[in-house]
This record gives C-alpha cells, structure tokens and sequence, in this order.
C-alpha cells in the first residue's frame, strides 16, 4: 500500500518535473529565436550615426563652408495626451513661448497633422532632456546643416545644398561625390531604463572630403567690393573679376555680379541672374581685348614685328561692304606697337587680314577659345567660336577686333596667363587640396613661343605708358603692368544690330617681368565714354591688383614714385600729343654733361627727337635712321632723357636715355 | 500492543471485513454486538529519555564544516560570475556616457568653428578696422619676420 502510494507520489513529482523541463526546452530550444528576437527589440537599438559633409577652406585654411549638427525637435500632436500639459513641457525645455506653441499645436491636431515641427535647432542640452522623458509622441531628429560664414563671399564657386544636403550649384555640385558623408551605424544595448550598456559599431561614419580651394579669401573679398562698387557707379547689370596665378593656374579669386547670399534659400523676387556665375556661364564678345590674340598670331606667323609699321587710314575701313571706326579718331601711319596702345581697329583688321583665316582660326583655338577649360564648376560655357568653314567674309575682320565671337572671363584670364608665363597654356584650377592630398597642378603646354610672349608683354606695356588707352587707371605704384582694354559694343539680338552699351573690360597682369598675377574685369552694360574698359575696368584692375601683390608679398620693380607724368583732361582720346610738350623733372642724373663734350651746339644742326614713351629697340632704330647716338641705361621703355626733347644736338653729343619698366 | 501499525492492520482488517451484524449467542439475547476495535484500548506509555546521552560523532562534525566550506565555494563561485559581469555593466555605462560626451563635444567643436569663421569673416575684420581707423597697409609696407608665408604672425610696419 505504501509502496504503492509513494510511487503515485513520485510519478506526480515527475510529472511536474517534466513539464517544467518541457517548457524549459520550448523556451530555449524551440521559440529561442523568437524570444531572443523580442528581447533584442527592446534591449537594442539602432542609431544611425551621421557622417558631416566635408568642409571647403580656402588656400590659407579659413572656412569658407561647413556643416555644423542640429537637433530638430518633432512633435506628433495625434498622440499627444494632454496638450496643455505638452506645451508647458516643451515650453519650459526649450525656453518658447507657451502660449503661442499652445495654440500651434491645437492647430496642427484640429486639421490632422501627424507631424509638427516644434524647433528647428534645439541645443544638446534641451534634447537630452526631452529623450530623457521617453515621450512616444516627441521625436528628436539629429541632422546636420550646411553653413557658409562669410555670406555672399565666394558663393558663385561654392554653390549651395538643398533641404537634403546635397550639392545643388557650384562646388558643391560637382564634387558632391567627395564631400558627401556616408552615415555609420550603431547597435546599442540598453538598459531597462534606456540607458546603453553597450555598444557595437556595425559601419563607421566616414565624414566627407574636406576640399581646399586655390581662392584666397581676402582677396576675393577685395574683388567683390571692387566689382560690385564700380558695377553700381556704372550702372552695370553684371560684372566678373578673375584672379589667377599664370604660372600654376590657381585661380585666387573669382567674383561675380551680382551677388547672392547662400545662407538663404532662392526667393520668389530674387534677381535669377544673381545665382549664374558670370565669370565661367556668361559669354559675351571680347571686343579689342581679343587684339591681344591678333598680335600674337601675327608675330607667331607673319613678318610683322612690333616696330612694323602699319597704315590706319583716316579712322575707318570698309570692308565687303561692312565699314570699321576707330574708336576715337584715325592714327595714320604708326606702329604695331602702337595700333595695341591705342587699340586701333583699322590697324588690328590689318593685322589680322595679313594673319589670315586659317592661321587665325588656328591660334584662336590654341589659346583656349571654343572649349572649356576644364574647371571644376557646372555650367561652364565654351564661348563661341565659328568653325572655319562657316566663316563668312567679314569674320575675319570682326574677329580680328574681337567681335563674332563671345568667351568667358576665365578663357579671357587663360589666355592672357599664356603671355603672362612665356607662352605656356596652364589650364586654371580652383581645388588645391582635395582630403589634405595635394592635387597635382597640370602640365602647361606651349601654345606660342617664348620670344613671342615677350614681344607681346612689351607691347601690352604700351597700353598702360601715357598714350595707351588703360592710362592711367591700370598703372600700379611701384610695379610694372601690361594689359589691355576692352570696349565692345552690346548686340541687341532682339533689334538686329549694335546698341551703345558696352562690355568694358580689362585684362593685366605684373609685374611685368616675371607676372606674378593676371586680373581679368569685365563689367557688362556700361554707358558712354566712362563705360568703356579704360575708365569702368581699369580702375577694378589697379585695386585689386595692388591687393593681391601685396598678399602675396610680391617684391617691387619700380621705384615707388613713378615718375611725374600728367595728362591732358580728356576721356575721349589719349595720344601721345597731349603730353609730348612736358618740360623735363628736377635734376636728374642724366643731366651731368658728358665729359669732354662740346661747349656749344652749332647754329641749324639737328635737335634732339622724342624717345619718351617708346621701347628701346624703337628708340636704337630711329636714332640709327638720324644718325644720332643715344647711349641708353636700364630696361623697357624711355622714360627720361638728356638732352631733352627739342634741343639742339652738339657735334658728337650723344643723347643718354633712362628706360624702366 | 496499541501501536500504529497494529492501529492500521486493524483498521485494515476492520474496513476489509465488514460483515452484516451477526446474531448474538443464543445464551445472551440483550448483549450489545461489539463495537469496532473495542478491543483496542490506547494508552501513553511515558519514556524517560534524560538519561540519555547522544554518543560522540566526530565525522559529523567534519560533514558540517565541510558543508559551511562547500555553501562558501558556493557563494565565491556565484559571486565570481555575477561580479565581473554587474562590473562589466557599471562600465558600460560609463563607457557609452563617455561615448555620447565625446560625440557632443565634437558637435560643439563644429559649432564653435563655425562662430569662429563668422567673426573672422573679411566683411566683419574690414568693418571693424573701419571702425577703428584702420587701412589696409600698401604692398611693401609689411616685412614679414619669420621668412614663412604671409599668416600675420611676426610682421614688421615700415
């Protein structure tokens, strides 16, 4: 009996046993998955870890962009239980007014939105806090937004982002690839009380690619200032300044006309041309800037030299029935030299004729016109130029002058770099380094020979000596110059023919020796005779100009008093007449007489001619042509000599003539 | 003897043999059947057990502290596996507090670059040299000491 009820004992003691042992197994053996499942969902979670979009510096290392963390704070006003209660708890956390997010939020729940945004940056601190409560009806967002802390300044190359982040103009746009973070991601095991415990890193956050541009920030705010004031003085619609390194191709500034701001997003009275970059986009036609390109293809492929001498007629020259002005009056018989300085267009169409189609075609497109130049910025415009079988009679003339065909500032700035670097192409570039790896700057390639960029600098020297038409307003203090200015009347394509409002440019560069910089300013739709380049660019050219050697600390050649040279008051014309009757400065080394010189000059011999102004090698033929002997001293062009002009010349007197640059 | 088992032999017996009552001898008709287990009387039997004395036992004695030794075993192996993993857990707070302060750090770093950007713009630095009667200095005007590039530091004014 008793054995007989201990075995129902332990068979129920079993029986128990096994059924816990059952379940047991089905808890750790059979619905493992599920329950480990249910338990990692509310032990885990997973945050996405952002990844900041990569900053842009400039070359000096300022931050001209950056990405910076925000905390948004969202509300789901469907699921709020209270909303009195809600607003004066986020009222309190995030310092708003309770009575106004009160009746916002009522708002936002009577017409049935499931999503309310409360702040839109909330500090760490203020979200913390709100996590913290573990409200399931707020959500705390962590994003990042893209800043540009300098405003407007350089906002044409760096572009903007839109609401997701991502390059939408400019740099920005081009280079999305590498200053696009890739986002991370973590598991975090939590407490009961959501606190983690620890933690996992499945993919880490890569940020994106800081970029360093060749911009210079100072001096791109210098040519801002400057375009955008001159811009307004002339009633310009548009404008952009170049500033480039001819040697490397860095480009240290690029302005343009108007301005935006791309802290703020586009506006329904936003100006739209404000947003295009008018240095790289806009092409417009060059005008006698492109003279620059006649004389060098001269020089390159003719006999003419710069002492040439070449007939400009009365003023005008008509041509398959199409009839060429100059500009200001006619020059008759001067030099190629000289058709530069004074820009004439009789003497740069004949210039051009003897060049010819082909050769002409050919060394337009070797300096870079018709084809972009490669920058890193969307949008580039290759200009126009014709191919050469659709040039018609008069192209070539019209080219010649800069007209049929339209380029950019920046094909206008790599082309002058290629006189400025002793012919070579260097092909301009705006990212120097691209995640602190140094980007190789391009190779250059010869376009035009050595010689020939030398010739064409002293040329271009003339255009800023008394006489040209970039003086005064393109001299430098303490530096020498060369450039070239530009007018070229607008077309009107809605009226079929040229209006009078110009495209004034200038394009510079020095010193002139060694060019350290070249400046390219255009200023679109300037009006009369203050409007042409001359008197609307060259101004932009010498302040911004003098900035940038002063940044890059570019030691003088010139002594810092140039010397004394005045003008005559005339806008409209700058020929050599209205300073040839200057009286001599103060005591001059030159003015020593020359030991064992005659005492006096005889009656009706020959009087000393005027070297003022003119290169050496003028100055050497024409003395040689009058028999006369000059013994020069220094370089470039004459500006002093002893006896002056005028004098009657002593039986073997020689004449001493100072050149500088 | 009245003892249990007897108790339950009896009861056994009692319940196994139920009978219809039988009839009383011939000789006694008013004698009452008998009860069951009339027969079984119970009494306390008192024992006196103060005089005895429980014998020694040293193994005893052994298997206790042996069992005071095997419960501390216990207690330290339990203890070695619990302690290093609410150990572990302490850490890990601090760990990913560390985690979470390092993160917000660089965040304000972040921040502060780019307040620092802002006050150093060239628009602001021209405004407040403006104000300050300050002009740009001429090329040439500023020697650089140090021979480095142009940065500002250690510069001389002609």
């Amino acid at each position: 009996m008793l054995e007989r009820r201990l075995k129902w004992l332990a068979g129920l003691v079993l029986i128990w046993g096994a059924l816990i042992f059952s379940k047991l197994v089905s808890l750790q053996a059979l619905h493992h998955r599920q329950y480990a499942e249910l338990a990692r969902s509310r032990q885990e979670q997973v945050i996405r870890i952002l990844a900041p979009r990569g900053t842009i510096l400039d070359r000096t290392g300022a931050p001209l962009a950056m990405s910076v963390p925000t905390q948004a704070v969202i509300v789901n006003p469907q699921k709020v239980p209270d909303l009195g209660v809600a607003a004066d708890i986020l009222s309190m956390v995030l310092a708003m007014n309770r009575a106004e997010l009160y009746a916002r939020l009522e708002a936002a729940r009577e017409s049935g939105r499931g999503y309310f945004l409360v702040k839109r940056k909330a500090a760490w601190e203020e979200a913390q806090r709100l996590r913290g409560m573990r409200f399931d009806w707020i959500e705390i967002s962590s994003g990042n937004e893209r800043h540009y802390p300098n405003g407007p300044l350089a906002a044409h190359i760096l572009g903007g982002v839109d609401f997701a982040e991502k390059g939408n103009a400019g740099i920005e746009k081009s280079l999305e690839g590498d200053l696009e973070g890739k986002p991370g991601e973590e598991r975090i095991l939590t407490d009961v009380k959501g606190r983690g415990v620890d933690s996992v890193e499945e993919w880490e956050p890569k940020p994106g690619a800081a970029l360093t541009l060749t911009i210079d920030e100072r001096l791109q705010f210098v040519a801002e200032r400057e375009l955008a004031a001159q811009a307004e003085a002339k009633g310009a619609h548009s404008g952009s300044v170049v500033v480039m390194d001819p040697r490397n191709g860095d480009i240290l500034a690029m302005a343009s006309y108007p301005p935006y701001d791309p802290n703020l997003p586009p506006g329904p009275g936003d100006n739209p041309e404000a947003r295009l970059n008018h240095a790289t986009s806009v092409p417009f036609e060059p005008g006698s800037v492109f003279k620059v390109i006649t004389l060098a293809a001269a020089l390159e492929t003719t006999r003419l030299r710069p002492e040439t001498m070449i007939d400009c007629g009365r003023g005008s020259i008509t041509l398959f029935g199409r009839t060429i002005h100059e500009a200001h009056g006619g020059y008759g018989v001067i030099s190629m030299a000289q058709v530069l300085a004074h820009s004439s267009n009789v003497g740069a169409i004949k210039i051009g004729m003897t060049v010819g189609e082909a050769r002409m075609n050919e060394y337009v497109r070797r300096f870079g016109f018709g084809e972009k130049t490669g920058i890193p910025l969307p949008a580039e415009s290759r200009g126009r130029v014709r191919k050469l079988e659709r040039w018609s009679k008069v192209s070539l003339p019209s080219i010649s002058i800069g007209q049929e065909v339209s380029v950019t500032g920046l094909q206008l700035a790599q082309a002058a770099s290629i006189v400025a670097d002793g012919g070579l192409l260097v092909r301009p570039r705006l990212i120097l380094k691209k995640g602190g790896q140094a980007v190789e700057a391009p190779a250059p390639v010869r376009v035009i020979q050595a010689e020939t960029a030398i010739a064409m600098r002293q040329m271009m020297e003339g255009v800023v000596m008394p006489g040209g038409t970039g003086y005064p307003e393109a001299r430098l203090e303490g530096y020498s110059v060369a450039g070239k200015t530009g007018s070229a009347q607008i077309f009107d394509v809605a009226a079929k023919h040229y209006t009078h409002t110009y495209n004034g440019s200038f394009i510079g560069f020095a010193p002139l020796n060694n060019p350290a910089i070249v400046v390219v300013v255009t200023l679109n739709g300037t009006h009369g005779n203050l409007g042409f380049g001359g008197r609307a660019a060259a101004p932009v050219f010498h302040t911004v100009a003098t900035e940038a050697l002063r940044i890059l600390d570019v030691p003088k050649d010139l002594p810092d008093e140039p010397p004394p040279t005045q003008v005559a008051d005339n806008s409209a014309e700058r020929d050599d007449l209205a300073i040839a009757d200057l009286g001599s400065p103060g005591p001059n080394i030159l003015e020593e007489g020359e030991e064992g010189a005659p005492a006096s000059a005889p009656e009706g011999g020959p009087t000393v001619p005027d070297f003022t102004g003119k290169s050496m090698r003028v100055v050497l033929a024409e003395a040689a042509e009058r028999g006369l002997l000059v013994i020069p001293a220094g370089s470039g062009v004459a500006r002093l000599q002893f006896p002056p002009a005028g004098a009657a010349l002593r039986q073997g007197e020689r004449i001493r003539v100072r050149f500088s640059r | 003897m009245a003892t249990m088992p007897a108790y339950l032999g009896k009861a056994a017996d009692a319940e196994a043999s139920v009978a219809p009552a039988v009839a009383r001898p011939g000789n006694d008709p008013y004698r009452l059947r008998p009860l069951p287990l009339d027969d079984v009387l119970f009494y306390s039997k008192r024992i006196d057990n103060s005089r005895l004395v429980r014998a020694a036992d040293p193994r005893a004695r052994g298997a206790c502290w042996n069992a005071v030794g095997a419960a501390a075993v216990l207690l330290v192996l339990l203890a070695g596996t619990l302690v290093p993993s609410l150990a572990g857990r302490l850490e890990g707070y601090k760990l990913e507090a560390l985690k979470g302060e390092e993160r917000r750090l660089l965040d304000e770093r972040r921040t502060l670059e780019l307040q620092e950007a802002e006050l150093l713009s060239p628009d602001r630095m021209t405004r407040v040299a403006e104000r300050q009667n300050l002009v740009a200095p001429k090329p040439g005007q500023v020697v650089h000491l140090n021979g480095a590039a142009a940065n500002g530091d250690f510069a001389l004014v002609k």
